[in-house]
C-alpha cells in the first residue's frame, strides 16, 4: 500500500507546477508555499496561505497538511496536523449540531449556520483522517487506529441519529466513508484482531450512510477476516439484534451470510461482479459440506458472468459432492458435448468416476475414461494413472452386466490389466490396492485378493473399515472362518463403539456359518442393545454427522436373525423377526425372499412362490429369488423346465459365481437328459462352493 | 532430570480429569512415572509451571542457555517464539524413533500440555504440525508411535472436555429471512431455525483412551481444529512447518507438473526426483481442518511472504491430490483457495480505497 502510494506521488512530482489551492473563491499556485514547506518553514507557509486565501488558522493548517500529504511528505504532514488542536475543534463542533439535530423544525432556521458548521466539521475530520493515514504510512498503526477511531467517534457525537441522507456535505461524507473503511484495516494491520472485529461490526451495523461499493468492500473484507483470521468473533452486541432478524452465531455463519448478501447485491445490479466473492463463498460452503446450497447460488447467477461450461462443471462438482451424482452426470454430459469442451480432463474424470459406480452407466464411463487418457498429456500427464484407473473400474463394472461370457471375461481381464497399469503409475495410492482386491475377490481369485487386502490394510494403517471387512470376507470365502473371526476382532479393536455395527453383523454371520447359532444369537442380541443405546444417545446431530452406513442398522439385525432362525427351521421365531424387519423396511425384496423361504419351509409352496415373484417385482435383478423360483419350477412337470432354465441362466448372467444357480441348472440339465451339461454345471457349483463369502463382496461398498 | 520432572497428574496438575480416565495401557509408560516434587508446592502458580517446563526441557535439549530462566520477557512467550529452541526441538522430533513411548521429548510435550497452563499449551500446539505430520506419515511404516499418540490424545481429550463432546454446527443462512445485515420483504413471522440448513463442521466427540486406527484421522483432525483456533498466536515458522507437511501428506508434488492454471511464477521444474513418501489417506475429517488452516495462512490478516509461498505450494499439492482422488468437495475447496491466493497477488485487486484522490487542485 505504502509502496503504491509513493509510486503515485513520485509520478506526480514530475508535474508539480500545475498544483493549486482553492478557497473562498480564490485560486493560488502552491509552488511558493511548497518552497517554504521544503525549507521547513511551516509557519511562513501557513501565513502565506492565510493571507492569500483569507483563511483562519485551522483551515490553513488543514490545507497545508493535505498538501504535504499529497506530496508524499507524510512526516511533514503529521507535523502540520499536530499543530491543530483537533480535540478542541471537535468539541466546538458538537453543540452546534446536537442542539439542532433533534428538532426538525429548527432546520430551516439555521440552514446557513448549519452549512458553515458542516464545512468546518468536514475540514477537521479530514484533517484527523489524513493524520491517521499519515501515521499508517509511517507504520505507527496503533496510533493511526486511535486517530481514525476519533473521526468516527466525533461523527457519532456530531450526528446523533446517523448521518442524514440529504444536506450533507459530500466531502464530509467521503471522509466518513473512508474512515469507516480504514479503521478495521488499521486494527488488522496492528494485529489487534478483536478491535478489528468490533470495528467491522460498527462499520456495518451503524448508520454511516455508506454507498454500495463502500459497504460491499467492507462486507467482503469482514467476511474474509471472519473466515481466515483464526479469531472467534463472538455474537454481535445485543443492540444490533433487531427483533426477528437472523443473528449469526459463528464466524463461518456470519461470513457466509455476508458473502451471500454480496452475491445478491450483484444480482440486483448494485455492485459490479467480483469473482473473489464467489470463490470465498465456494470455499466456505464446501468446508461445511453444503455444496447443494452452493449449487443453488451458482444457478442463480446471471448468464454472462462466467462461461456456461465453467458453470456446468462447477455445478457438477457441487452436485457430486452433495451426493447427487445423477444431476452431476447430466451437467457433465452437456459440458463434454463435442460442441462445448469435450477435452476437459477434470470433467472427463469426474464423469468416468460417476459412471463407474453404476453398472448400467459403465459403458458410457469407459468412453469418458478413454478420452481422459488421451487428454492426460503435457502438464496433466500426472493424471494419466487416474484416467487408467477409471477405465479399469468402468470396465470391471461393465463386465458385471455383460450379456456374453466371452465379453465378460474379456472385460474382466482388461479391468485387471488396467488397474495393474494404474498402480505402476500411482504407486502410493492405496485405493488401487483395495480396488484390485475387490476385483480379484469378485472373480474368486481369492489368494491374490487376499494379498491385496492385506497390503491395503498395511498401507492405510488399518484406518479404513472397508479394508478389514474385505479381508474378513475373503477369508470367509476361503472357508477360513476362525481366521476371519480373528480379523473381525482385530478390526473391532480399532473401531469406536458406534462404528462397530457392520463388524458385529459379519461376526454373527461367521458364527452362523460355523454352525454356532447360540453365539450368533448372542452377537445379534448385542447388536440390538447397541441399536437401543444408539437411539438414546444420538440426537439429531449425530445422524447428520456420522456416515449412514457406519451406523448399526436395526433392520439388518432383524433380517440377519430371521435368516439364522430359518437355518435352524425355527419358523415361529423367524416370523417374529421378519415382522420386525418389515416394520423397518416395508418394500424390500430381501424380506419377501426370506418370507418365501419360511413359507417354503412350512410347506406352503404356492405362497412361497408368490413371495418370490413379489420380491422380483420389487427388484428384478434379485438373484436369490430367481434361483429359488428356478428350483421350485424344476420340481414341477417338464413343461416348466425351459422357464426354470431361462430364469436360472438369467441369474447366472447377473451373478456368474453363484453356486446355487449352477447347481439347480445342473439338476434341470439332468432331468432333461443332458448329462454332460449337467456334469459341467455340477462341477462349476462344487468349485464355487469352496469360495462363497458369508456376504456379498459388493456389500462392502 | 527428565525422569524427575515428568509430571503425574495427582501431584501437579489441577485438571486431572482430562487425562486420567482416557489413558490406558498403551500410554501408561508416560503417565505413571514418579514425580519428586512434593505435593504442597504452589503448583497453581503459572510461572512455577513455566519454569518447571523450561527446566525439564533444558535437560532434553543439548544447548539451552541457562540464562533462559532469567529472561526478562515472559518465559512462556520466549519458549513459543525462540527460533533457537524451536529448531532444536524440531530436529529432535524429526529423529527416526522420536515417537516412541519412552521418548523424553514426547513426555515433555505431554506433561507440558497437561499442566493446563494456556501459555504452555500454546508451546505444545506450536509443534503440533511436526508431531501430527510425522505421526501420520509414519503410521504405515510401523514405527513406535506411542509417544506421539499420547500427546495427540491429550490434545484431543482437552478439546473433548472443552467442547463437552458437542458437535460444532453452522446454520447456513437463508436470505429470505431478514438478518442483522440485510432486510427482507418476507415477514419474519416464523424465525425458527427449522428451514435453515444445518451443517456439521465438526461432529460430536467421544472420549478415546487409545488411538484406534479408524479414529486416527479424527483425533488428529480435532487436534488440528484446536491448532486452528489458536493460529493467530502461532509463530510463522510453525505454520510453515504445517504447510510443508501438507505437501508430504498429499503425496503430490504440486510444484512442477501442476495444472497450468495454478503454475507458480518460478515455473519450478526438475523436482521429479522428489521421493513421494509419507502420503496419507486424507478423509474429510482430516482434510477440512487442514484446509481451514491453509486458508488462514493464505488469506489471513498476517501477510508473511514466505508463509504465503509455502501455503500456496501446499495448496497446489492438495489440489493435485484431490484431482487424483476425484474428491469433488476437496477439488472445490482447494481450487477456490488457489484462485483466491492468485487474485490476492494481482495488483488490480489491491487498490487502496481508503486513499484520498490525488488532485492538482486542492480546495477547501
Amino acid at each position: 500500500m505504502v509502496r503504491s502510494q509513493s509510486a503515485d506521488s513520485s509520478e506526480y512530482e514530475d508535474q508539480t507546477p500545475s498544483r493549486e489551492v482553492w478557497a473562498n473563491g480564490i485560486c493560488m499556485k502552491t509552488s511558493e508555499v511548497e518552497a517554504k514547506l521544503d525549507e521547513g518553514n511551516i509557519q511562513e507557509a501557513e501565513s502565506s496561505l492565510r493571507e492569500g486565501l483569507s483563511l483562519n488558522f485551522e483551515e490553513a493548517r488543514a490545507l497545508l497538511g493535505r498538501l504535504e500529504y499529497q506530496r508524499g511528505n507524510v512526516e511533514a504532514a503529521l507535523h502540520v496536523f499536530d499543530g491543530i488542536d483537533l480535540q478542541v475543534a471537535i468539541q466546538r463542533l458538537q453543540p452546534s449540531f446536537s442542539e439542532k439535530q433533534p428538532s426538525r423544525k429548527g432546520r430551516s432556521r439555521g440552514d446557513s449556520q448549519h452549512a458553515v458548521s458542516q464545512h468546518s466539521a468536514s475540514l477537521v475530520l479530514e484533517a484527523i483522517y489524513l493524520k491517521a493515514k499519515s501515521l499508517q504510512k509511517l507504520g505507527r498503526l496503533n496510533d493511526a487506529a486511535h486517530e481514525c477511531k476519533r473521526v468516527l467517534d466525533a461523527v457519532e457525537k456530531i450526528f446523533h441519529q446517523g448521518i442524514p441522507d440529504v444536506q450533507v456535505d459530500n466531502r464530509l461524507q467521503d471522509t466518513v466513508r473512508q474512515a469507516v473503511e480504514l479503521l478495521p484495516e488499521l486494527w488488522k494491520q496492528a494485529g489487534c484482531y478483536h478491535e478489528a472485529m468490533s470495528a467491522y461490526r460498527r462499520a456495518l451495523l451503524s448508520q454511516w450512510n455508506l454507498d454500495d461499493d463502500n459497504c460491499s468492500r467492507i462486507q467482503k473484507a469482514f467476511a474474509v477476516f471472519l473466515m481466515h483470521s483464526g479469531v472467534e468473533a463472538g455474537p454481535p452486541s445485543l443492540a444490533a439484534q433487531v427483533d426477528g432478524s437472523y443473528v449469526p452465531k459463528h464466524n463461518l455463519e456470519e461470513a457466509i451470510l455476508l458473502l451471500m448478501i454480496l452475491v445478491r447485491k450483484f444480482y440486483l445490479g448494485k455492485i459490479v461482479w467480483d469473482p473473489s466473492v464467489l470463490e470465498h463463498l465456494t470455499f466456505a460452503l464446501s468446508l461445511c459440506g453444503q455444496t447443494s446450497v452452493l449449487a443453488k447460488e451458482l444457478e442463480e447467477i446471471m448468464p454472462g458472468v462466467f462461461h456456461r461450461v465453467d458453470r456446468w462443471n462447477t455445478l457438477a462438482l457441487c452436485y457430486s459432492a452433495a451426493g447427487q451424482n445423477k444431476a452431476a452426470l447430466n451437467l457433465l454430459r452437456k459440458s463434454l458435448h463435442k460442441h462445448e469442451q469435450p477435452d476437459d480432463l477434470i470433467a472427463l474424470l469426474l464423469a468416468a468416476k460417476i459412471c463407474s459406480d453404476d453398472s448400467h452407466l459403465a459403458a458410457e464411463g469407459v468412453g469418458y475414461a478413454q478420452r481422459a487418457i488421451t487428454n492426460a498429456q503435457g502438464r496433466n500427464e500426472h493424471l494419466k494413472g487416474v484416467a487408467i484407473r477409471m477405465l479399469g473400474l468402468c470396465s470391471g463394472k461393465q463386465a458385471t452386466i455383460s450379456p456374453s461370457d466371452f465379453e465378460r471375461s474379456h472385460l474382466q481381464s482388461e479391468a485387471l490389466k488396467l488397474l495393474d497399469a494404474a498402480i505402476s503409475l500411482e504407486k502410493n495410492n492405496p485405493d488401487l490396492l483395495f480396488e484390485l482386491g475387490m476385483l480379484y475377490a469378485e472373480q474368486r481369485n481369492l489368494n491374490t485378493a487376499l494379498r491385496y487386502a492385506k497390503r491395503f490394510i498395511d498401507a492405510t494403517g488399518g484406518s479404513l473399515l472397508k479394508g478389514w471387512r474385505l479381508l474378513a470376507l475373503i477369508l470367509s470365502a476361503q472357508q477360513r472362518f476362525s481366521e476371519a473371526e480373528v480379523v473381525i476382532d482385530a478390526a473391532l479393536d480399532e473401531t469406536a463403539k458406534w462404528e462397530q455395527g457392520p463388524l458385529h453383523r459379519l461376526k454373527a454371520k461367521l458364527k452362523t456359518s460355523q454352525s454356532l447359532p447360540i453365539d450368533a444369537i448372542e452377537t445379534y442380541r448385542y447388536l440390538l442393545a447397541l441399536v437401543q443405546a444408539q437411539r438414546k444417545s444420538f440426537g439429531p446431530l449425530r445422524s447428520v454427522s456420522q456416515a449412514g452406513d457406519d451406523r448399526v442398522n436395526e433392520y439388518e439385525v432383524w433380517h440377519g436373525l430371521a435368516d439364522l432362525y430359518s437355518r435352524l427351521s425355527h419358523w415361529k421365531d423367524m416370523e417374529v423377526c421378519l415382522g420386525k424387519a418389515r416394520e423397518l423396511k416395508q418394500y424390500s425384496a430381501e424380506v419377501l425372499y426370506t418370507e418365501g423361504v419360511m413359507l417354503q419351509g412350512r410347506g406352503q409352496v404356492e405362497e412361497a412362490m408368490s413371495s418370490y415373484i413379489n420380491a422380483l417385482l420389487l427388484d428384478p435383478s434379485y438373484v436369490r429369488c430367481k434361483i429359488l423360483i428356478g428350483a421350485l419350477l424344476s420340481k414341477r412337470d417338464s413343461n416348466a423346465l425351459p422357464v426354470a432354465r431361462s430364469i436360472l441362466s438369467d441369474a447366472l448372467k447377473i451373478e456368474p459365481t453363484n453356486r446355487m444357480a449352477w447347481y439347480y441348472l445342473g439338476i434341470i440339465h439332468r432331468v432333461d437328459g443332458r448329462i454332460a451339461d449337467a456334469a459341467d454345471c455340477f462341477q462349476a457349483a462344487s468349485m464355487l462352493e469352496e469360495s462363497d463369502p458369508i456376504e456379498n463382496f459388493s456389500s462392502i461398498l | 532430570m527428565s525422569e524427575d520432572c515428568s509430571s503425574s497428574e495427582e501431584t501437579n496438575t489441577p485438571t486431572t480429569s482430562i487425562s486420567q480416565d482416557t489413558f490406558t495401557t498403551e500410554t501408561t509408560t508416560i503417565t505413571t512415572s514418579a514425580f519428586n516434587i512434593p505435593p504442597e508446592t504452589p503448583s497453581s502458580s503459572s510461572s512455577f509451571n513455566t519454569h518447571l517446563a523450561i527446566q525439564s526441557l533444558s535437560s532434553i535439549l543439548t544447548t539451552v542457555s541457562p540464562s533462559l530462566l532469567s529472561q526478562d520477557q515472559d518465559p512462556a512467550f520466549y519458549l513459543l517464539h525462540s527460533p533457537d529452541i524451536s529448531s532444536q526441538v524440531s530436529s529432535l522430533l524429526r529423529l527416526p524413533d522420536s515417537g516412541a513411548g519412552d521418548n523424553n521429548l514426547c513426555r515433555w510435550f505431554y506433561d507440558t500440555f497437561q499442566s493446563s497452563e494456556p501459555q504452555l499449551q500454546l508451546v505444545v500446539l506450536r509443534f503440533l504440525p511436526i508431531i501430527a505430520g510425522l505421526y501420520l506419515s509414519r503410521v504405515a511404516l510401523k514405527k513406535p508411535l506411542a509417544g506421539f499418540e499420547a500427546v495427540l490424545l491429550a490434545i484431543y481429550a482437552h478439546e473433548t472436555t472443552s467442547r463437552a463432546g458437542q458437535a460444532m454446527t453452522v446454520n447456513v443462512p437463508d436470505l429470505s429471512h431478514p438478518s442483522i445485515y440485510h432486510e427482507s420483504k418476507k415477514p419474519a413471522k416464523d424465525n425458527d431455525a427449522a428451514d435453515l440448513n444445518l451443517a456439521v463442521i465438526s461432529p460430536s466427540l467421544e472420549p478415546h483412551g487409545t488411538v484406534r486406527s479408524t479414529r486416527r484421522a479424527r483425533i488428529v483432525g480435532v487436534a488440528l481444529e484446536l491448532y486452528y483456533s489458536k493460529m493467530s498466536l502461532m509463530p510463522v515458522r510453525s505454520k510453515i512447518d504445517f504447510c510443508e507437511f501438507c505437501k508430504v501428506w498429499s503425496g503430490q508434488d504440486g510444484d512442477d507438473k501442476e495444472n497450468v492454471e495454478f503454475q507458480d511464477d518460478q515455473g519450478n521444474v526438475g523436482k521429479e526426483s522428489v521421493i513421494k513418501e509419507g502420503r496419507i489417506a486424507l478423509p474429510w475429517e482430516l482434510l477440512q481442518p487442514i484446509l481451514r488452516i491453509l486458508g488462514h495462512c493464505l488469506l489471513g490478516p498476517n501477510k508473511d511472504k514466505e508463509l504465503i509461498g509455502s501455503a500456496s505450494a501446499a495448496c497446489r499439492s492438495l489440489y493435485s491430490r484431490s484431482l487424483h482422488d476425484i474428491n469433488t468437495q476437496a477439488i472445490l475447496a482447494t481450487r477456490s483457495l488457489l484462485r483466491l491466493s492468485k487474485m490476492a497477488l494481482d495488483p488490480k485487486n489491491n487498490v487502496d480505497h481508503t486513499e484520498i484522490p490525488v488532485t492538482d487542485v486542492i480546495s477547501l
